[in-house]
């Protein structure tokens, strides 16, 4: 037996020993490096076969082959150990209180007349009509005269306006958008006007701003009977498919004829209450079809073209969906209201 | 206008309340709500008095057993002579309450016990005083209440007029509207005034002066009027419809008023001068005090009645106090005119004075009725005061408008407006249920005749709005439109708003609305310099409040005031933005520009379990940042908002592509006290407007790369007023082609940190496409930033200058 093979066979045995004493990786490591590394006496003997003759260089070779991969095993063997006992370690020693609140980014939300007011550009944009807004301050022209309410006309008693420099005016109605909308149009055309309009009243009921969406539709042939289609169609879109609806005549100036649409009070159910005024029916808008004299007032020969207008408030549509018992809640920004949405 | 039922029954014929109610609402006249007026009896019952024997301890009282359709009779003592059994009585239970508010108890009488009341006619508020008991019809039923059984009380509706519809503010309008729903015949009151003594003529004439404000005038002189109150049946029929009796003349106009919708006026034709009443327009600076006391002055517009030497009376708006009718009052001159509805309605508005009178005078009224609702008055003065009707009527003409235009209605055009398939006849038929005559249901066009208290019909839509009314909404089909195709186009701002307003919810900011209006205080507040163009305001002529007198120029004051109020409230975490327009003056006659602004707000505080502490503008800026990678564009931020209200080491502006789009930055700390804000709190305004012109940048897609990346960590110590922005991009644009990444990571000044001077951490991150970078590649690239930043930003590693690789 040469030196060489007595220290392999000792190095085995050697390595044994140490990594039984190791507790930790990088103690592990350490061990390894002084058996298996560069600089270790197994690496000394491979390093120095080439020097041996024939029949030793292939045993010695072989041996020291063998010995390292045994070590190679006990080592690694020795890592998974200690790799399990870290783990169990770990596992005993770290614990969650699984009751404490989670971690949340801070939730934000749209204002309720914003998801309204989608909703209701979603069915009409849908459907092919396009989104126009206008000046929330007006000429008198847009929010009166081309309306058909000339001055001194008592259809403005219906509408408390808010006057501003130069003579101008808050818009009272996104009616005027028509107007603006029309005027240079050549029909066929079909508009929503989402926005905001004024009235000169505050009140439990009343807010001086509030939200109305304007939907208008120019063609040879659209009737009142295609308002009721649509208005049909779009009612159910916002509020389900057993909405029932009625048809009142009315008066707006900019309509001829004219209609009111409400529904069946969906609290009550037509019985009377509290939301409806016992009246079983809930307004939704007016509605009718676009008079021939502000069709004239925008260019358009009311001979060849026709159409139809509906007008509807989305604050009170926004308070009956979230069950907003006042108005003036819309509006005065109170966190804690605009949380519950 | 408010109807009491029974009285519009005497006009026509009405069908089932309900029915009446919900078709009259349908049909325009919009039933706002039905009252009840006169003693509320829905507490008492009719009873049937079963037995009736004396009381056993008082030889006065009855002890009735009364059948009241319960299990049990009841057992009643009872006071009247004239009870007896088998009567049908009015019984008031324990718990029912009397028309005097007395609430009905149990009642121990003489050691009997009362289960109630049997009620005289005093009791129960029908007559002054009574004999006995109040005995019923012997068919009335057992139990039933009494109110359903007696005429007492009057159901009143009251109607919302729409105000093309001011023929229906009268029983007669309201009754030919019942008629046009249900049908039937409509019983005129009598009109004809029985004339006696000489003619009015030789007294009195009168004259049209202002032919354009007057189409009709007619008087008739009432001899011998007894002033007084006028009778019971009277006051109660003005009670029933909301007016308040006054004397007998005043009441038998008002009366008229209210059945024929003409309103009348009263002269003490004692009072006259000069034997004339001519109409005409007022002189100017004329005078008149009115029948309120108020010395009025008046204007050439104004449409005035005079006498030879004054002004008597503004037409159609109110009376004036010298020939107003009072208890001395013994000739009346009654006036029935057709007076100019513009004309009226701008006097009234203009002196405020708005009364039943204007209100039918500026809605028109039915210049065909004029005469005989004058008669009607006066025959009622005849009969109620025992005066003497003058024969011969006062009558002046003006410019007359014809009284029953004919329109020409293309029976196709109903059909195409509506989307219905009517026949002409059909048609033809449904507009006589309004009195429109079509003389021939063949011609064509149909040539249709309006009757002459409609003159809300004008256009042959106005008669296809008759049809459709009559018709029935109802009964229109409702089909879907066809239509051509065509592109939806939405503005550029519009989704520039909408994506912004998601970016900011999905940020965990709250949405809130608030009114457009400015008070000129809060810009002093917020520190705005005298001549800061957000001082030139819109101002409003009629705002509600002095806080709401113009529209405001920037959104944070309206964010603000929400922050104080949420705080007053104890919110502790306020995150909120809005989206709204503001408001600034152009030239004189213009419109204002309006442009679309963004704000938001985050407050500290209320942070929770192991939030991040990091100063509260950041999260405020990280917010800003998911705005502007939803629109699509990059800012830069430049230090120092450069306005009055931010704090001013603490803020910055914002560039769009060399544009500014807003600012933002900490609330500065003398606004804040300012605005009573007690936390520290960011702002951030935008102008969405400008915001949308930016350009979005293109967003090209680019292919992860699969070669191992390297990063390198800097902690450089810089000057305090280095801005960690500008070094990052110094940084990107020294490192070459292959960083991928820059970012800091660690910001911190403080112990350890020599004066003046913050540690800033920077983590670059190298990778190359195509191959595996060499440490080489890596350091050189590291050292020509670590060298910039020497050169450029006085910067110096710190740890020895070692250069981190992980």
């Amino acid at each position: 037996m040469s030196a060489e093979q007595q220290s392999l066979d000792g190095l085995e045995e050697e390595a044994r020993r140490a990594l039984a004493e190791v507790t930790t990786l990088p103690a592990l490591a350490d061990v390894r490096a002084r058996f298996l590394g560069k600089k270790s006496a197994l690496s000394g003997v491979l390093r120095g076969i080439g020097r041996l003759e024939g029949a030793d260089r292939a045993r010695v070779g072989e041996q020291a082959n063998l010995v390292k991969e045994r070590i190679e095993a006990l080592v690694s063997a020795r890592r998974d150990e200690l790799g399990r006992g870290e783990r169990e370690r770990a596992l005993s020693e770290t614990r969650l209180d699984v009751t404490l609140p989670g971690l949340r980014a801070p939730r934000g939300g749209l204002h309720p007349i914003t998801r309204i007011e989608r909703d209701v550009v979603a069915f009409f944009t849908g459907l092919g009509f396009g989104v126009e807004e206008g000046p929330e301050v007006e000429t008198q022209w847009h929010n009166f005269e081309a309306l058909n309410m000339p001055p001194d006309h008592p259809a403005r008693d219906m509408q408390a306006t808010f006057f501003v420099d130069g003579g101008h005016v808050l818009r009272t109605h996104t009616s005027p958008v028509q107007i603006r909308t029309m005027s240079g149009r050549t029909p066929p055309f079909r508009f929503i006007a989402p926005g905001r309009v004024y009235r000169c009243d505050r009140s439990p009921r009343h807010s001086p701003m509030f939200h109305q969406v304007e939907c208008f539709m120019v063609d040879e042939n659209v009737s009142f009977a295609d308002l009721k289609g649509i208005l049909y169609a779009f009612q159910r879109h916002m509020m389900g498919a057993d909405v029932e609806l009625r048809f009142r005549s009315s008066y707006f100036p900019f309509t001829e004829p004219s209609a009111e649409l409400d529904y069946r009070c969906l609290i009550c159910r037509g019985a009377g209450c509290a939301t409806c005024s016992q009246s079983g029916w809930i307004e939704a808008g007016g509605c009718g079809m676009i008079h021939p004299v502000v069709l004239e007032h925008c260019g358009i020969d009311p001979e060849r073209w026709q159409g139809f207008a509906f007008g509807m408030t989305l604050d009170r549509a926004a308070m009956l969906r979230w069950g907003i018992p006042n108005i003036h809640l819309l509006f005065d920004g109170d966190v804690r209201v605009l949380e519950q949405i | 206008m408010r109807v009491p039922l029974r009285w519009l029954a005497e006009w026509i014929a009405l069908p089932d309340e309900a029915e009446l109610l919900a078709r009259l609402t349908q049909g325009g006249l919009e039933v706002e709500e039905v009252l009840r007026v006169g003693p509320d009896l829905s507490g008492v019952r009719v009873g049937h008095v079963l037995t009736c024997d004396k009381h056993p301890q008082a030889d006065r009282l009855s002890l009735c057993r009364v059948d009241l359709g319960e299990a049990e009779p009841a057992s009643i003592v009872c006071g009247a002579p004239n009870v007896a059994a088998g009567q049908k009585v009015a019984v008031a239970s324990p718990g029912a309450r009397l028309p005097d508010g007395r609430k009905l108890q149990k009642a121990k009488i003489r050691g009997v016990t009362s289960h109630g009341m049997i009620c005289s006619a005093a009791e129960l508020g029908l007559a002054e005083q009574a004999d006995g008991i109040l005995v019923l019809d012997a068919a009335a039923p057992v139990g039933a209440p009494l109110d359903s059984v007696l005429a007492v009380g009057e159901r009143v509706v009251d109607l919302t007029l729409t105000p093309n519809r001011g023929d229906c503010a009268s029983l007669l309008g309201v009754a030919r509207e019942v008629r046009a729903h249900f049908g039937g015949d409509i019983e005129i009151p009598p009109t004809e005034a029985p004339e006696q003594g000489p003619s009015a003529a030789a007294d009195l004439r009168v004259e049209i002066a202002d032919p354009a404000g007057c189409r009709r005038y007619v008087a008739r002189l009432v001899r011998g009027v007894r002033i007084g109150p006028s009778p019971g049946w009277l006051q109660q029929r003005l009670e029933a419809a909301g007016m308040r009796p006054v004397d007998v003349v005043v009441d038998v106009t008002n009366l008229v008023m209210l059945e024929f919708g003409q309103p009348l006026h009263a002269f003490d034709a004692g009072t006259l001068r000069g034997g004339v009443v001519r109409v005409r327009r007022a002189l100017p600076g004329e005078k008149l005090t009115t029948l309120d006391g108020e010395t009025r002055t008046l204007e050439p517009d104004d449409l005035l009645i005079a006498d030879a030497e004054r002004a008597i009376a503004l037409a159609g708006v109110m009376g004036g106090a010298e020939t107003q009718v009072t208890e001395r009052t013994r000739d009346v001159l009654l006036e029935s005119a057709h007076f100019d509805a513009t004309r009226v309605r701008r006097t009234a508005r203009r002196l405020g004075l708005h009364s039943e009178a204007s209100y039918r005078f500026e809605r028109q009224i039915d210049a065909a009725g004029v005469r005989r609702a004058c008669d009607r008055a006066a025959r009622l003065l005849s009969e109620l005061t025992d005066a003497s009707v003058t024969p011969g009527v006062l009558e002046a003409t003006g410019d007359e408008a014809d009284a029953e235009p004919v329109i020409a209605l293309d029976p196709e055009r109903v059909n195409r407006l509506l989307g219905t398939a009517l026949s002409r006849a059909e048609i033809a038929a449904l507009l006589a249920r309004v009195e429109v005559r079509v003389a021939d249901a063949l011609a064509s066009p149909l040539r249709c005749r309006v009757p002459s208290w409609r003159n809300d019909l004008r256009h042959a839509e106005d008669l296809v709005e008759e049809v459709a009314r009559i018709h029935g909404f109802d009964e229109i089909p409702a089909t879907l439109p066809r239509q051509r195709l065509a592109p939806v186009v939405v503005a550029r701002s519009r989704r520039v708003s909408e994506a912004a307003r998601d970016a900011l919810a999905a940020a965990g900011l709250f949405e809130c609305m608030t009114l457009p209006f400015a008070r000129p205080a809060d810009l002093d507040r917020m520190g705005l310099t005298a001549d800061d163009v957000r001082r030139r305001l819109v101002r409003l002529q009629n705002p509600l409040t002095e806080d709401e007198g113009a529209l405001r120029t920037f959104l944070l004051p309206s964010l603000l005031d929400v922050i104080q109020a949420n705080r007053a409230r104890q919110v502790e975490r306020i995150r909120i933005f809005e989206v709204g327009r503001t408001f600034h003056p152009r030239a004189e006659g213009e419109l204002p520009d309006e442009r679309l602004a963004l704000a938001a707000a985050i407050t500290q505080g209320g942070e929770r379990l192991w939030d991040m502490r990091a100063p509260v503008f950041f999260e405020l800026k990280g917010a800003l940042e998911q705005v502007l990678e939803a629109v699509g564009v990059t800012a830069e931020f430049v230090p120092g908002g450069g306005e009055p209200f931010w704090h001013p080491t603490s803020s910055a502006h914002i560039d769009v592509a060399g544009r500014p789009v807003g600012t933002l930055g900490e609330l500065h700390p003398e606004v804040a006290v300012r605005f009573e804000i007690d936390v520290p709190c960011a702002l951030l305004s935008l102008d969405l407007d400008e915001l949308a012109a930016a350009k979005a940048a293109a967003h090209r897609f680019e292919e992860p790369s699969r070669q191992p990346q390297v990063r390198r960590d800097l902690a450089v110590l810089l000057p305090r007023d280095a801005a960690a922005g500008r070094v990052l991009h110094a940084i990107r644009s020294t490192a070459g082609p292959h960083l991928v990444e820059a970012a800091v990571f660690d910001h911190y000044e403080g112990p350890g940190i020599p004066e003046g001077r913050v540690s800033v951490a920077f983590r670059l991150v190298f990778q190359r496409p195509d191959r595996t970078l060499t440490d080489a590649e890596v350091t050189r690239a590291s050292e020509r930033v670590v060298a910039m930043l020497a050169d450029r930003f006085r910067g110096e590693l710190r740890h020895g200058g070692g250069v981190a690789g992980g």
